[in-house]
């Protein structure tokens, strides 16, 4: 009971904070003070971490963020392996906080902090970037059963798979894949893969179409984006641009 | 007897450091993260448009991290100019931030360096200065501005080693 109340009142001096930016020293400080009534208390540690998440301070993000992660695990690990993913590129300390946390728990694992993904296909990707190709595809079509299943894809998760299989050499599932990103939400890299993939299949005219087409999208700002970082798979003007000039 | 006074005094004198080095943790800047000028480091012609108070983060003006020229001429400056330092098992984490100010001029350059455990730690020097250097040659970055207003800003470059090579560069 005194625990309870201790984290109660550290809760109220933490919610002090509303109307401060992350950032601010107001903010921080209040944080601070709830520490400091209650030290057991994850949230203001989280609280306080995710400014310097955004600064790239990771040393002392990782020490609060470990932290709130020692006090409710539940709550804190899926998140600390996203951003270990989505800031650091860390695929090894993502998918350890990521498998932790689905050993926890008995439910759904869900969605990545921004939304984008759920957080088996953040899994999948990191250990595609790690070089298990198979292991990724198998955790990432999966998931995309059953996103489809509750009709929740995510905004890239098509794009994800269709570059697996074509750096897989499955080239026709590349295609079908990336037709199926197309219809779901038309992106430059959509078509820049399926150009990729045309190319692999000799088939060159076609090939230069997507790249055009690519472009198009690209100039028009239908690309991958991310508000910190770039996502995986992203690509860049460059890219299209030196592709299209080796068909030449 | 004077002795003991002497050793009082030290005493209390450590106390008060002590006290004044716990006080010191809490004081923030205006915002995490903020670089103030330091003279013995920084250029002294490096001139923030809108006062150290206005600058602001790359993502406060939600266009995500922006380069001139895109990220991928950042990614072939460092392909070219970085000399992998192999074999002194060097990995880990280096962030290099510092301010871009109104004109897209860069200062105010800061190093944070840490293992891949985020443990803090110092890299091999030729790592390092390789790194601040090229990043210092990027003379110009995009001028990024609020409802019209070109703004000063905060922006970093990750770079994620390996055995002294470059894996990755962040944002």
């Amino acid at each position: 009971m005194a625990g309870d109340m201790l984290k109660y009142r550290s809760c109220k001096k933490a919610m002090e904070i509303k109307g401060h930016y992350q950032f601010s020293k107001a903010y921080q400080a209040k944080l601070d003070e709830a520490i400091e009534i209650d030290p057991t208390y994850d949230y203001p540690y989280w609280a306080k971490s995710i400014a310097y998440l955004k600064s790239g301070d990771f040393v002392t993000w990782k020490k609060l963020i470990d932290k709130a992660v020692e006090y409710n695990p539940e709550d804190r690990l899926g998140y600390r392996g996203w951003c270990r993913y989505q800031f650091f590129r860390d695929y090894k300390g993502a998918i350890e906080d990521i498998e932790e946390f689905d050993r926890l728990v008995d439910y759904d694992i869900g969605q990545s902090q921004n939304g984008m993904y759920h957080l088996n296909i953040a899994k999948g990707l990191c250990y595609s970037a790690i070089g298990e190709k198979d292991r990724a595809i198998d955790i990432i079509e999966e998931q995309i059963r059953l996103n489809e299943e509750d009709d929740f894809i995510g905004a890239y998760d098509y794009i994800h798979l269709g570059v697996l299989y074509l750096e897989t050499g499955e080239f026709e599932k590349a295609l079908k894949i990336f037709e199926k990103q197309s219809a779901y939400n038309e992106l430059a890299e959509s078509k820049y893969y399926m150009a990729l993939t045309l190319r692999k299949l000799a088939k060159i005219a076609e090939s230069k179409i997507a790249l055009e087409n690519a472009r198009k999208l690209y100039l028009n700002g239908r690309k991958m984006f991310d508000f910190y970082t770039h996502p995986m798979d992203k690509i860049y003007l460059e890219d299209i641009d030196s592709e299209l000039k080796s068909l030449e | 007897m004077r002795r003991s006074y002497f050793a009082i005094i030290i005493i209390c004198l450590v106390l008060w450091s002590c006290q004044e080095e716990t006080t010191r943790k809490k004081e923030y800047l205006r915002w995490v993260g903020d670089i103030e000028q330091n003279d013995e480091i920084d250029e002294a012609e490096f001139k923030i448009c809108n006062g150290d108070e206005n600058i602001l983060q790359y993502f406060n003006l939600s266009k995500g991290a922006v380069y001139k020229g895109e990220k991928s001429r950042i990614i072939d400056l460092f392909a070219s100019d970085y000399k992998p330092v192999t074999g002194k098992n060097e990995s880990g984490f280096i962030r290099i931030r510092f301010v871009v100010n109104c004109e897209g001029k860069p200062g105010r350059y800061r190093v944070l360096q840490s293992d891949e455990n985020y443990q803090e730690k110092e890299f091999d020097e030729e790592i390092i200065s390789q790194l601040l250097g090229i990043t210092k040659s990027i003379e110009k970055w995009e001028v990024l501005d609020r409802d019209g207003f070109p703004v000063d800003y905060y922006m970093y470059l990750i770079f994620k080693i390996k055995d002294g090579r470059i894996l990755e560069i962040l944002p």
